[in-house]
């Protein structure tokens, strides 16, 4: 009998080790997905918030890096059937829609939490048909950053939209004897965080898929055929890459920093990492996301993360409450580029100054403001899927010749497809 | 000559060994196996709330996904490039290091190492030195090719990488398969007159053929369900060019929550390995008592 024993309790204890988790009761864990710079400020926010406002409530602020954003997604999803979910874990709006449908979400109206004090259109961002799901925190827009020493010697100002892109692209770009580029006028494969400015600023407002967005219930019909936006978009898209300075990768930061394209599109909180990858090789500019054609007047979304809260208590509201102070928020702002969450930031007199002697972080802040709010987000099943779909659909037309409405009506049936999918197994009204 | 009763004694016994494995293997093996099974046929929510008979849905659903035939397809690109690469290259080392020599122990040393390297930071080894178009790599070949941002060469890197990891356990198979065979036929076949070409190939070759089938086998199951090198060094892309079965099953099971994805995959992995166990199990029953 003893060898039986053995193993079984060896088996026992590892299971029980693996349940494990002891969770001291005065720590809020908060898993994020923030590195470099912005894993420094927020390490210094927390050590902040634990020796002041912490520590008259005796509570400390614990800070969990899990990977990048959706990776948090994924381990939220997998802790939450071991009751192993953290307080409080920073996702985008790709983790909304799952989010939406869990039942151990705390969302911020549950929880309390005093929304007032934030900008409407990062509330808009984050709203749901069960009100606010989570709290806006990390916000942030998409920018073009262009090579400004490049861009200055070639006596251009950046393009307001894709088609004035087009027409400075032999300015900006850069051919050697031989006809190869040296310098691409724009690197990146636009996908579902650009599309969501160029096809959700079309018209003033547009969506990728119905219920706003996917905001409100479950999203079943894809708009991007039967709205015409996609094939909008695609025709001035290709006609910029016939160029032939425009380069396909997912690798734009790099192509950027080294000198080799001339812009890129990307997160406004990437300003610390762009500076820091360019290394003063060059003059950096940051402008608005240039426009699909004269009536895509909507601006852009808010993109970024929020704090999606699992657990309710004093002490985490008293968290979310210093976080969103206005000192907080100025902090965070200046150093990681992203957009101040809270409303009263935006009329600070120090933060406006910060603006005016740092451009490069003003241009987010501007176009945020300029945008229709209701421009948001998309909320749909298999983000990840989708996002890349968008990508080799784009590089297919532009790089294969694939017939636009081709790709149009392919890239719509692949979102209708994931959205019926995802509907059959999870949509309660059948 | 033995009683029924002790022939009960003798397997009550033998059911007690066995059960500790048993236990495990039902409640690790077969029950999410059986588990995974009926899903397949269910309407599953993300919640894991049963919602009813789904019928052949799931299976339609997923195949109906362009990705997942493309992963198959994927995999299979994968499994040309990694397998004759794999057992070329393992082969060759085995074959040069075959005798021992005095000096030779370095090179065996060199062999083993990948084996002493975890997964995940030799994919991320990997990943930085083909990272850009200003790689180590092509500074070392003097080659202007952005590896991981093409879809072709993103694969074959991916291969690469497979082979280092592969490396290190079937060169010592092959390895101590070469130096088990009876010196006395070595030595016989050197008295005759056959030099080293004629023994390798009339002799040795053909000694150790069993082991090679073995590590084909071996390589050929690994590269079937690749999945963390792809999570690290290519996450998928570029254009979703290097998602193979198992990446596809990771991105619908844990990152989609699909949980109809998840079993179907489940189902169909399952019988493939069954195909592939039943091909090895009939190469056993010929082959393996001469290992």
């Amino acid at each position: 009998m003893k060898r039986i024993i053995l193993p079984v309790l060896l088996v026992l204890a590892l299971a029980s080790l693996a349940a494990g988790g002891n969770r001291e009761e005065n720590t809020i864990t908060v898993w994020h997905q923030f590195t470099g710079v912005h894993s420094q400020v927020f390490d210094s926010i927390l050590d902040s918030f634990n020796e002041t406002t912490g520590k008259e409530l005796g509570v400390t602020v614990e800070g969990v890096y899990q990977g990048a954003a959706n990776d948090v997604l994924t381990k939220v999803k997998a802790a939450a059937g071991s009751s192993g979910l953290p307080d409080i874990a920073a996702m985008d709006a790709t983790s909304c829609l799952d989010m939406k449908m869990s039942d151990y979400l705390v969302t911020a109206d549950d929880a309390g939490i005093d929304t007032s004090v934030l900008l409407p259109a990062a509330v808009r961002a984050f709203t749901s048909e069960r009100g606010l799901l989570a709290v806006p925190f990390c916000c942030s827009s998409l920018i073009l950053y262009y090579n400004k020493t490049v861009f200055d010697e070639a006596g251009v100002t950046p393009p307001r939209t894709i088609d004035e892109f087009t027409a400075i692209a032999d300015k900006v770009g850069e051919k050697d004897g031989d006809g190869n580029v040296v310098r691409y006028a724009f690197a990146g494969t636009p996908t579902t965080y650009e599309l969501g400015a160029f096809i959700g600023a079309q018209k003033g407002l547009s969506y990728m898929v119905d219920g706003k967005n996917g905001h409100f219930g479950l999203p079943r019909k894809v708009l991007i055929e039967s709205d015409g936006t996609f094939r909008n978009f695609l025709e001035h898209w290709k006609a910029f890459y016939d160029t032939g300075y425009v380069l396909n990768t997912s690798d734009q930061m790099n192509e950027f920093a080294s000198g080799r394209a001339a812009a890129m599109l990307n997160s406004s909180d990437s300003i610390p990492s762009v500076e820091r990858l360019t290394g003063g090789r060059f003059e950096i500019g940051t402008a608005f996301v240039p426009m699909t054609d004269e009536e895509a007047t909507g601006g852009v979304n808010i993109g970024g993360s929020a704090l999606f809260l699992f657990t309710s208590s004093d002490a985490v509201n008293a968290f979310i409450e210093y976080l969103l102070s206005d000192e907080c928020q100025r902090m965070w702002a200046e150093s990681t580029g992203y957009l101040p969450a809270s409303a009263s930031v935006y009329e600070d007199p120090g933060f406006l100054s910060f603006l005016e002697e740092n451009p490069l972080y003003r241009t987010a802040v501007d176009q945020t403001l300029a945008s229709n709010p209701e421009v948001t987000g998309i909320w749909m099943p298999s983000g990840y899927q989708i996002y890349h779909t968008y990508q080799s659909e784009i590089r297919e037309v532009t790089e294969n010749g694939k017939d636009i409405d081709q790709a149009v009506s392919d890239m719509a049936a692949f979102i209708q497809l994931q959205l019926d999918d995802y509907n059959r197994q999870n949509s309660t009204a059948q | 000559m033995l009683t029924l009763s002790d022939m009960r004694t003798e397997n009550g016994k033998a059911y007690v060994l066995l059960m500790p494995s048993l236990i495990l293997a039902v409640m690790f093996s077969f029950y999410p196996l059986v588990k995974s099974v009926a899903g397949s046929f269910l309407t599953i929510s993300q919640q894991g709330e049963v919602r009813g008979f789904a019928g052949l849905m799931n299976y339609i659903s997923l195949f109906s996904d362009p990705a997942f035939p493309a992963s198959i397809r994927h995999t299979l690109l994968f499994i040309l490039m990694f397998l004759p690469l794999n057992t070329a290259l393992t082969l060759l080392a085995a074959i040069l290091t075959r005798r021992k020599t005095r000096w030779g122990g370095i090179a065996e040393y060199i062999f083993f190492m990948p084996m002493a390297v975890s997964l995940s930071s030799l994919s991320l080894i990997f990943r930085e030195m083909f990272r850009g178009r200003v790689s180590v790599i092509n500074q070392i070949l003097d080659t202007d090719i952005a590896w991981l941002d093409s879809p072709g060469t993103a694969l074959l890197v991916l291969a690469f990488l497979g082979v280092f990891l592969d490396f290190g356990i079937d060169y010592i198979l092959l390895l101590s398969s070469f130096r088990r065979i009876d010196r006395n036929i070595l030595e016989a076949a050197a008295l005759d007159g056959a030099g080293n070409l004629r023994t390798l190939i009339s002799i040795e070759l053909p000694e150790i053929r069993t082991m090679l089938s073995v590590t084909v086998f071996l390589a050929a199951k690994d590269a079937l369900l690749i999945s963390a090198p792809v999570m690290i060094l290519t996450q998928g892309g570029p254009f979703r060019s290097t998602e193979t079965i198992m990446y596809y099953y990771y991105l619908e099971a844990f990152r989609s929550g699909n949980r109809g994805a998840e079993s179907t995959i489940t189902t169909l992995i399952t019988i493939i390995a069954v195909i592939i166990m039943a091909m090895i199990a009939s190469r056993r029953k010929n082959d393996w008592k001469n290992i």
